[in-house]
């Protein structure tokens, strides 16, 4: 019979235990895409992302995902619009996905490598930074990933005849909470 | 002399020595391919190379055909691990020596982490819709139209007005009149080619209107209405003048009515041009 002292030692050095599975789950999301054009400055906004990481051998991979409908710039004529050029109804979903350490949940700012698929079209952004703080058990990550049109092969839309700026930088806030 | 030349061949074999020893002291190009499953290279993974015996590690990135290279390896045991977004880390063990060495690393067939399927959207929400789609696109090209032809209108549209206001009255030749008119039917004709292209653009179910297309819709009841009865009274003023009359009754109120039209028809063009 193992004494207590040995039977905590033995769980505690187990590998089955020092690298367990664990999962995140995006609780709260706020994202948000910034359109320049001579005559105005628009801003998109969705809170309908949906996310969830998974971590294994200390290594976690995370998808977040949000409707391309679900974005809100206050006019609903010019949301049709973006939904249009941004062939929003063929491909519904922005998604992003990256790859990152487990111990990146302890430090204050990250960089990380991000896979953006949108309109179609699969984009690479590397080293974007994002600040973190800790509340608790969550994870509140901020940060802009530089997004431009032509890395979808998105044409410029236009207002009077202007096109918009080709960079749509999209602000980012997201709550993780750790199962 | 001998003494000096014996010196001399020393230091230079001892040069030699050190620069072949330096130059083997930087080791070796550890370089390959990251590639998926079916042997399609994977783009910006990210490589390190672990010594096992020092436990130091060098960080390298795959470029976008997948390759990656690791110089001035010194000769020793490594763990080379691949790690790229979707697929799981691949580990593998590899002995370096002194020569130069190529190792190509594959994932694993499944794609790590989660899938769309585990975040739980509405298959509404995620299944592609290309009769939407085709409809937004008609939309779009209608409503391009519309806004042109918008802003082409505004000119003859601005002009009848001007030219109006001198018109009416007793000095007023017919000619000015006659260019009035001649305006105000073209002006009439491409205004409601330019409402055709927005009345007739395909309707987007599902959709709340809002946000400053309120107001510019709002303002086509007035400028719409208004560019109805503007042609009435105008030509009812026409035919009064013709006759050597004054403008009287009803067609009085040709001149405000288009003044209001033209005003709500600026307005409707500001709504959708400069946010307030």
């Amino acid at each position: 019979m193992l004494s207590p002292k040995l039977t905590l030692a033995v769980l505690l050095l187990s590998p089955g235990i020092a690298f367990a599975d664990s999962q995140w789950v995006l609780q709260q999301s706020t994202l948000s895409y910034h359109v320049s054009h001579p005559l105005h400055q628009v801003d998109g906004t969705s809170r309908a992302a949906r996310g969830k990481g998974t971590c294994h051998g200390g290594q976690c991979d995370f998808l977040i995902a949000v409707p391309v409908k679900s974005f809100d710039s206050g006019d609903s004529n010019r949301d049709l619009h973006m939904l249009q050029v941004t062939r929003g109804a063929q491909y519904p979903l922005v998604t992003v996905r990256t790859h990152l350490p487990e111990s990146a949940a302890g430090e204050t700012q990250i960089h990380v490598d991000l896979d953006v698929e949108f309109a179609g079209q699969t984009a690479h952004y590397k080293d974007v930074p994002f600040q973190i703080s800790t509340q608790g058990n969550d994870r509140k990550l901020t940060g802009t990933i530089p997004t431009k049109l032509n890395d979808f092969r998105i044409d410029p839309p236009s207002l009077l005849t202007m096109p918009v700026k080709n960079d749509i930088p999209v602000k980012v806030e997201m709550t993780w909470h750790q199962q | 002399m001998k003494t000096n030349a014996a010196r001399l061949i020393s230091a230079n074999i001892l040069f030699v020595l050190s620069f072949s020893m330096a130059v083997l002291a930087q080791g070796a190009t550890l370089s390959g391919t990251v590639k998926d499953a079916a042997g399609t290279p994977v783009p910006h993974a990210n490589v390190s190379l672990k010594n096992i015996n020092t436990g130091q590690t060098i960080q390298s990135q795959a470029d976008e055909h997948g390759a990656y290279q690791f110089a001035n390896v010194a000769p020793d045991d490594y763990e080379l691990t691949a790690a790229a977004i979707g697929f799981a880390a691949k580990t593998e063990s590899i002995s370096m020596t002194a020569a130069s060495q190529t190792a190509d690393i594959s994932f694993a067939a499944t794609a790590a982490g989660p899938s769309l399927s585990d975040l739980g959207f509405p298959t509404a929400e995620t299944k592609s819709n290309p009769e939407e789609q085709a409809r937004l696109d008609k939309r779009t090209h209608m409503l391009k139209i519309h806004q042109k032809m918008g802003l082409i209108t505004a000119g003859p549209l601005l002009a009848t007005i001007i030219l109006g206001a001198g018109a009416g009255g007793h000095q007023t030749s017919s000619t000015t009149r006659d260019v009035h008119a001649a305006l105000g039917i073209t002006t009439a004709g491409l205004y409601f080619t330019t409402a055709y292209f927005a009345i007739f653009a395909p309707k987007i179910p599902g959709t709340e209107t809002k946000g400053p297309i309120r107001v510019h819709k709002a303002l086509a009841w007035i400028h719409g209405t208004g560019m109805i009865l503007t042609p009435i009274l105008g030509e009812m003023a026409f035919a009064q003048k013709s006759r050597g009359e004054r403008v009287h009754g009803i067609a009085q109120a040709h001149g405000p009515v288009a003044v209001i039209t033209g005003i709500a028809y600026g307005a409707a063009l500001l709504s959708v041009s400069v946010k307030f």
